[in-house]
């Protein structure tokens, strides 16, 4: 429940990233505290709310995780537009997967929220001995363009609450009479208005 | 023959045998969630209401074949197949016809009942007129040339197919693997535009259950992309799919008002749910026998349906929709709502009484409208991309 001077936030969250870079497993991880080798294909994007305290606010994550083939990506403006935070996620195995992430990361710096935080996370860590991305080559990368960079593994979960919680703590604090894209301020009386006709 | 016998034997099966649920008293008390099997071998969750609903419409679709075989007993085995010829040549219009296609139109809306399936769609939707055009051996020639071949659609297709209703009694086998495999690939080559698709996976399941034979499921499938959906839904950056979904924004607007003045406030795009109903045609969101009882209407009447269909799912709960104050509520609520649908009828009645009539002629004239506004925004993003890509190589 929120509490006086405390920041309650609503935050869009997108993932993107090449097909099997596992954005699904490390949804799953933080949402669930699971690891599944096969699940549903999803068409488009699947949703998941997950909610974080933070230091002085609690971060209610609406969570986008993308999916699809290449033609599917012409979706990807909907789910994108107006979010607080993107993790663009590539597996350390595959360098094809690090060069699709910095398409994305590219196209996010032209057309996204220009606030947006955005994390690069080098997923599939534990599997050292298949690595074909250094962590030194996506560091450098990622600070060039202002990114926040951890290795993760959905597997054996290493880093993946910090993504989230990293991403949190960078999210802009709403300010009074100012309220950046895609973060609603929720910091309302609990009982607040039921009225349908609901403005922004 | 290709091991299309598995597929028949295992949906007969669902037809015939399905047992009918008594949930145990302690189920009814504690108001449990069960676990139990739908009309066509799905495991869906819900609670004890939900297990009712679902064996009355178990008995309702008894009664539906009963209507039908005294249709036929009356009027002649392919009775429906006439008033299809006879609505076409206006001018050879009987009164036996005419009268013929307005019951055929209404019976549809009630449903088609599931043993008559595979010859009813067969025959309306225009398959079987599709298939008369090439020679007998074309499906089964087109397996054994394609045999062995790897595609970019292929290495999809088998990447996709232990996703595709994971835990379905057959198409979750090999056998059901199998057949899936060869109706995808085959279309794949079929077809070089579409190739695949996912979301044609899912489609093309249900289309496995319900025709029982794979050649006729590819056939079904082959109709479904090129007479009865929009063109390009699955093809060229989705451009179809964009396309049905701007037509569907301005409908929601002019059908749902309230809601879609509430949606917008909340800055959720309806998209972000409409969008896999239109790609995967609700086999993803609705029970089975309501989304075939969708499918009923789309082989009859066009795709059409989808925006009535979509229409009302949100007119149904307008009341819930207009007090939920974050884009989570708004998809639990849609979420909560396809998954339970488990009577077609509650979902049907709203979508053809509630919502309006809409002719194909007016939903063209949206589609045409929209059509350049889309290319355009798809062609930005191209450049757009093509220019990043410029930049940095
Ligand atoms: N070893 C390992 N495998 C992973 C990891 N994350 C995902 N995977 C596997 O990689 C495959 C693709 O993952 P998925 O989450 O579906 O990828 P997505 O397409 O980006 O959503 C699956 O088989 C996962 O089990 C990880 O951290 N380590
Ligand atoms: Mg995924």
């Amino acid at each position: 429940m929120a509490t006086m001077g405390h920041n309650n936030l609503n935050a869009k969250l997108v993932l993107l990233g090449d097909m099997g870079a596992g954005k699904s497993s490390l949804v799953l991880r933080f949402v669930k505290g699971q690891f599944l080798e096969f699940q549903e294909s999803t068409i488009g994007a699947a949703f998941f709310s997950q909610t974080l305290a933070v230091d002085d606010a609690t971060v209610k994550f609406e969570i986008w995780d993308t999916a699809g083939q290449e033609r599917y990506h012409s979706l990807a403006p909907m789910y994108y537009r107006g979010a607080a935070a993107a993790i663009i996620v590539y597996d350390i195995t595959s360098t094809d997967s690090f060069t699709r992430a910095k398409k994305w990361v590219q196209e996010l710096q032209k057309q996204g929220n220009p606030n947006m935080v955005m994390a690069l996370a080098g997923n599939k860590a534990d599997l050292e001995d298949k690595r074909k991305v250094t962590a030194e080559e996506a560091r450098v990368y990622a600070e060039e363009n202002s990114l926040f960079f951890v290795e993760t593994s959905a597997k054996t979960a290493a880093n993946v609450n910090d993504v989230f919680y990293e991403i949190a703590k960078r999210l802009p604090r709403a300010q009074p009479a100012q309220n950046p894209a895609g973060m609603v301020l929720v910091d309302r009386p609990a009982e607040g208005s039921r009225t349908a006709s609901c403005c922004s | 023959m290709y091991g299309t016998e598995g597929g028949i034997d295992m949906a007969l099966e669902f037809q015939s045998h399905i047992p009918i649920l008594r949930p145990s008293i302690h189920a009814r008390r504690a108001n449990l969630t069960v676990k139990f099997q739908d009309l066509y071998g799905f495991t869906v969750e819900g609670n004890v209401d939900d297990v009712n609903v679902l064996n009355e419409v178990r008995e309702k679709v008894r009664q539906q074949g009963r209507v039908w075989w005294a249709l036929e007993a009356s009027k002649g085995a392919n009775w429906y197949l006439q008033t299809q010829i006879s609505s076409t040549l206006k001018s050879s219009l009987t009164f036996s016809a005419l009268g013929n296609a307005v019951t055929l139109k209404k019976l549809i809306r009630k449903g088609i009942p599931p043993v008559l399936r595979p010859k009813v769609w067969f025959s309306l939707s225009g398959a079987a007129k599709k298939k008369s055009t090439v020679p007998e051996t074309y499906y089964n020639d087109l397996t054994k040339a394609v045999e062995g071949k790897v595609t970019p659609a292929t290495l999809q297709i088998d990447h996709d197919l232990p996703r595709t209703f994971p835990g379905h009694p057959w198409l979750d086998t090999p056998e059901g693997h199998a057949a899936l495999r060869r109706v995808l690939v085959v279309y794949s080559f079929r077809d070089s535009d579409v190739g695949y698709c996912q979301g044609l996976n899912y489609v093309a399941a249900l289309l496995l259950l319900v025709m029982k034979t794979e050649e006729d499921a590819f056939w079904m499938l082959a109709v479904l992309l090129e007479n009865v959906l929009v063109n390009d839904c699955y093809t060229n950056n989705l451009s179809g799919c964009h396309v049905e979904q701007r037509v569907f924004k301005d409908l929601l607007v002019k059908k749902c008002p309230r809601i879609a003045a509430h949606l917008e406030a909340l800055e959720f795009d309806v998209s972000l749910v409409a969008t896999e109903w239109f790609l995967c045609l609700f086999s993803k969101s609705l029970p089975s026998e309501t989304t075939l009882r969708v499918w009923d209407v789309l082989f009859y009447e066009g795709a059409t349906v989808l925006f009535h269909v979509a229409l009302a799912i949100f007119k149904m709960k307008e009341e819930e929709l207009l007090t939920a104050h974050h884009v989570g509520d708004v998809i639990n609520i849609l979420q909560k709502t396809t998954h339970q649908l488990f009577d077609p009828d509650e979902l049907l009645t709203v979508a053809f009484d509630k919502i309006g009539s809409m002719t194909t002629t007016t939903i063209s004239k949206q589609r045409k409208k929209q059509e350049p506004a889309v290319m355009a925004e798809l062609d930005e993003r191209l450049r757009r991309l093509n220019s990043l890509r410029a930049d940095n190589k």
